[in-house]
């Protein structure tokens, strides 16, 4: 399998005055195209770290990260901005929709950054929204939220699809569903999924799982076969 | 200090741009009422007081001429407190420039101290009653005639003790001796006549003698040509100045006029009005507007705090004592502007004091602080800035500790006005959506920023408008209406003929006759004082122009009637009106002639008639009191210095050294312009600023989701900027016209019987306005979003609030 993004021996450290805290360290992992990843951990252990230098949110203190070859690492902002613009789609445990726009309206948002976007009406469609797409966020559920944060991030059609605790804020059956759609997406566009969880029965849906602690991985685990969300118990 | 206290003082770092800014509009707005109440107060006290020292008459009468000995029978008319007789009469002045001036030899009766209008000697002595002998080692020669000197004239034409002056009257030429310099009540503001634009003390200045030696000079031995009166309190003053008119119509009366009518004090007072309209409107502009600041910034504090006021609130902080805590803020804010304010304040009106003493011959110090003033600026602005808190965290009581723990419900998103219209609403981009919608939900503060943009755009618009009136004024009177080079008056009329002496000198290119005759012009039972000028019809040096700047044709039958006496008098075109001819030669005479069109001035105002007709109302022929030269600009010289050398000449005005004196003294108003403009730049800065900050603040986690989405910090910033430009560019559109009629009203609070601006404002204001108004909304955007580059976008996005 062709590798997307390669981190290798990357360490992040914060500076609180006296305290240095090794959010990671020396932590290495290779990311293949087309494959869901589950990264699993204890809180603070380093997840949400990982997956923001993944996505070009934050660069790592060192250590290097490869996307498709090219060294990221020390990236400008404005390659960066580039980069999530056009490679990476962000999906966050509490949405972060933009209150003053409706759920289509967000989605527009995103598509209208790429060249070739896929069609926002569809997108919507096939997260289930295509009924509740002109109501703003604060007159939607918690799930339906998310299904317009996963078109948001869907509709630039990214390489990389990094969820944070996306089923976090949400209850049993919703999440669910919000995972089925995860795994549509994976297998419909080929996109490459990366879900952060602390929720381990996660792992099941995952081609791959990666167990990490105190800010580094201790454990990468194939799936044989990965079940599908709708059978997985928690 | 209390750990409330702590909070105060941490919040206040955090928002020390927000701090600084209406701080900064509260300082602005104390220091303008400071500077500007302490400048009025000095004024006006210092004017009081020398009204009062000087004993400053109440009502004034001029008549051709009179035995002196009137006075006493006027002294008997009840309700008459005091009376002087005096002699006042312009005569021309020569000087070293080689340029003709005027003096207005005003006579005293010594000890001065008895006068009405008496003198305040500035520097040197008195006069001598008598010719003076000659002192023992003093260089005074026998026969001299000792006189003072106003002391802006003293110093245009640099004259010392014991310099001499010339004048000429009576057809000789008489060389006076200074002997220092004085003031009197009536020449605190130094102007010929209401149809001089400005003083200009190098060509007109006051003579002040002795009423033996003025007698002897003007050759009215025992006779005096002015009365002047003070009333007793409570007097039915036109009552008395009938009486007083009765007693002095054997003599002729030409003119008789209250205090209010006086020159200088009706300058003063204008100037005292002005500055009063402004001393209360500029503040009450700066305050309200640092008010409703404080009130978005603390409203907005609270509601982001929720969660802490709650906390504050369950560990049995009381509302009260929460609500102080925030309107402590406010507090702070009142009292760094108040000292800020009181500092600056004194600056200006100190600046202000320098300026008036430049225009105002007021000998008192005019330096004073007034404490008054700081006081009430002090308490004015911890008022209002109490009252702004405590509106704005009223809402802390609502606040209910266990309530305040559960997240806020998901703010914002409604449909607005706009989305009705569709075929708008469609071919909006995602980004103007945002901003429409942000601002809607945030009314009260879109409200309140565009109120703030609107008052400081026009500002913009009334500091630049000046420029403006002042240009017009210029432009039409010096080059439209004006068209003449040189007006020369003679000391008394004279026949047309006599005209060819002027005609011939060398560099005249065209000359016009004029007679102008000072009139009262009665109709309907009321009377009002104005003057005529007889011009030949199809004048080409002078035009004039009606109420609605139409050009105007001198008629050859009828009365042209000046806008403001029509007014009073209450008289229209097609009017029959009585002139009473007033001047000072020969008996006064009345005829009754149509009024057939009213012409407006903007400088001096005047009815017009045609040479004929004007000496018809004299009941003489072909005579003319002046003419209008123009020259060959190479020769003007030459012809200057010839006017010089003819006694029969007045004065002569000259058209380019009437425009140097007016750009000199715009030069002044230039200053205070750039501060007008300044403060008006400053305060719409603090206000978009103010507002760029807080939704900036308060949209940190969606930017930050838009970053991650993939938007570059150009188009982050660019989407706010948008928001910001949404109720800047309204505020824009709604400042300019708002402007206009702060223009207007700003005009109306100052308009005088002597002169008024014409409400003109050029496109191009409008233009810099706006640009000026750009200018300032786009950097306090960028200085509100300079954070947006260090916006870290995991710590944002990490937690729910
Ligand atoms: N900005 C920061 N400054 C200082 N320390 C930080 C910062 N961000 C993260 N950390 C620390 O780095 C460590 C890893 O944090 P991270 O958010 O990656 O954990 P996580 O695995 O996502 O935990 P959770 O499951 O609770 O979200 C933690 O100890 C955290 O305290
Ligand atoms: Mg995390």
């Amino acid at each position: 399998m062709d590798v997307l993004m390669k981190l290798d021996r990357v360490t992040k450290t914060y500076h609180m005055g006296e305290v240095t805290v090794n959010a990671l360290r020396e932590t290495s992992l290779d990311v293949f195209q087309g494959e869901i990843l589950v990264i699993l951990g204890p809180s603070g252990s380093g997840k949400s770290t990982l997956l923001n230098i993944m996505g070009g949110m934050d660069l790592p203190t060192t250590g290097e990260m490869f996307f498709l070859g090219e060294n990221l690492s020390r990236a400008g902002d404005k390659r960066l901005t580039g980069y999530r613009r056009n490679e990476i789609g962000f999906v966050f445990q509490f949405y972060n929709l933009i209150p003053d726009l409706t759920g289509r309206e967000n989605v527009d948002l995103a598509a209208d950054l790429v060249d070739e976007p896929l069609k926002v009406q569809e997108v919507l469609a096939e997260v289930g929204l295509a009924e509740r797409m002109e109501h703003f966020p604060s007159q939607m559920s918690g799930g339906e939220q998310q299904r317009v944060s996963i078109a948001r991030a869907a509709v630039k059609n990214p390489r990389l699809l990094l969820c944070d605790e996306p089923t976090g804020a949400l209850d049993y059956q919703t999440g669910k569903l919000i995972l089925a759609l995860l795994v549509k997406i994976n297998r419909e566009r080929g996109s490459t999924v990366v879900i952060v969880t602390h929720n381990t029965p996660i792992g099941d849906m995952a081609h791959r799982v990666v167990r990490m602690r105190d800010g580094t991985i201790v454990e990468i685990r194939e799936n044989a076969a990965p079940l599908p969300p709708e059978r997985i118990e928690w | 200090m209390s750990a409330l206290n702590n909070k105060l003082w941490r919040t206040i770092i955090k928002t020390k741009g927000q701090f600084i800014a209406v701080v900064a509009v509260v300082a602005m707005g104390i220091a303008v009422y400071i500077g500007m109440t302490t400048a009025y107060q000095n004024l006006n006290t210092s004017k009081e007081k020398f009204y009062r020292d000087r004993n400053f008459a109440d009502y004034y009468f001029h008549v051709v001429k009179a035995p002196q000995q009137v006075t006493k029978q006027i002294a008997t008319i009840p309700g008459v407190a005091g009376v002087t007789g005096r002699i006042q009469k312009d005569v021309a002045l020569i000087n070293d420039f080689n340029q003709r001036a005027t003096a207005r030899l005003t006579s005293y009766t010594l000890p001065v101290k008895y006068e009405i209008n008496s003198l305040q000697l500035l520097t040197g002595r008195f006069f001598a009653a008598e010719g003076v002998a000659a002192q023992p080692g003093e260089q005074t020669r026998t026969g001299d005639i000792e006189v003072l000197v106003d002391p802006q004239y003293a110093e245009g034409n640099r004259l010392d003790y014991g310099d001499t002056v010339s004048i000429v009257a009576e057809g000789r030429v008489v060389p006076l001796t200074v002997v220092g310099t004085a003031t009197g009540p009536e020449f605190i503001y130094l102007m010929k006549d209401a149809g001089t634009l400005l003083p200009d003390p190098t060509t007109f200045g006051i003579i002040m003698l002795s009423r033996e030696r003025a007698q002897e000079i003007l050759n009215l031995k025992g006779q005096i040509n002015q009365v002047l009166v003070t009333l007793v309190p409570g007097a039915d003053a036109k009552r008395v100045a009938d009486q007083v008119e009765e007693v002095l119509e054997p003599y002729g009366n030409l003119a008789g006029y209250p205090r209010k009518q006086q020159l200088s004090n009706a300058m003063l007072e204008a100037e005292l009005d002005g500055l009063r309209a402004s001393s209360r409107y500029m503040p009450a502009i700066f305050l309200g507007i640092a008010a409703a600041i404080q009130f978005v910034i603390l409203s907005r504090m609270v509601r982001a705090q929720r969660l802490q006021i709650g906390i504050m609130k369950a560990l049995g902080y009381r509302s009260r004592q929460v609500i102080l805590h925030y309107t402590g803020y406010a507090v702070l804010v009142a009292l760094c502007g108040a000292i800020l304010g009181t500092l600056l304040g004194l600056v200006l009106s100190s600046f202000m004091s320098q300026a008036y003493a430049l225009y105002f011959n007021l000998p008192a110090s005019i330096g004073a602080v007034n404490t008054q003033a700081i006081i009430y600026g002090f308490v004015l602005s911890i008022g209002i800035s109490s009252l702004a808190g405590l509106t704005a965290c009223r809402s802390v009581v609502k606040i209910n500790p266990a309530e305040s723990m559960h997240p806020e419900l998901p703010k914002g998103g409604a449909k607005t006005m706009v989305e009705g219209w569709s075929w708008l609403w469609r071919r909006l981009d995602t980004a103007w959506k945002m901003s429409i919608r942000s601002a809607a939900r945030n009314r009260g503060r879109f409200g309140i920023t565009l109120v703030g943009i609107v008052f400081a755009v026009g500002m913009l618009v009334v500091s630049l408008f000046t420029l403006d009136a002042v240009d017009y004024m210029i432009n039409k009177h010096f080059y439209q209406n004006q068209r003449y080079d040189y007006l020369v008056r003679f000391t008394a009329p004279v026949k047309e003929s006599e005209l060819l002496n002027i005609e011939r000198i060398e560099g005249v290119q065209k000359a016009e006759p004029l007679l102008e005759v000072p009139v009262r012009i009665n109709y309907n039972g009321k009377s009002e004082d104005d003057a005529v000028t007889g011009l030949n019809p199809g004048t080409s040096l002078k035009k004039l122009a009606d109420p609605r700047e139409r050009p105007l044709e001198v008629p050859g039958e009828g009365l042209l009637i000046s806008q403001r006496t029509a007014n009073k008098l209450g008289a229209g075109v097609g009017d029959m009106v009585e002139v009473e001819t007033l001047l000072g030669i020969g008996p006064s005479r009345l005829s009754t002639i149509k009024i057939v069109g009213i012409s407006n001035q903007l400088v001096g105002g005047g009815c017009f008639v045609s040479l004929q007709q004007a000496n018809v109302l004299l009941q003489e022929r072909q005579l003319v009191s002046g003419v209008m030269l123009k020259v060959a600009p190479a020769l003007s010289a030459g012809l200057e210095a010839e006017l010089e050398e003819m006694t029969a000449v007045s004065s002569v005005l000259s058209r380019q050294k009437e425009l140097d004196n007016f750009n000199k003294n715009l030069e002044a108003s230039i200053y205070s312009i750039s501060i007008l403009v300044l403060f008006a730049l400053l305060l719409g800065f603090a206000i978009v600023y103010n507002s760029s900050v807080i939704s900036f603040a308060e949209r940190q986690r969606e930017l930050a989701s838009l970053r991650v989405l993939g938007f570059s910090i150009q188009e982050v910033s660019g989407i706010l900027l948008k928001e910001n430009l949404l109720q800047s560019v309204l505020g824009v559109v709604l400042g300019l016209p708002f402007g206009y009629l702060m223009v207007k009203g700003y005009i109306g609070a100052l308009s005088t019987d002597l002169y008024s601006l014409p409400v003109i404002i050029y496109p191009t204001t409008y233009v810099y306005a706006a640009l000026g108004s750009f200018f300032f909304i786009i950097v306090a955007h960028l200085f509100a979003v300079r954070g947006i580059k260090q916006l870290q976008l995991v710590e944002v996005l990490k937690n729910k609030d």
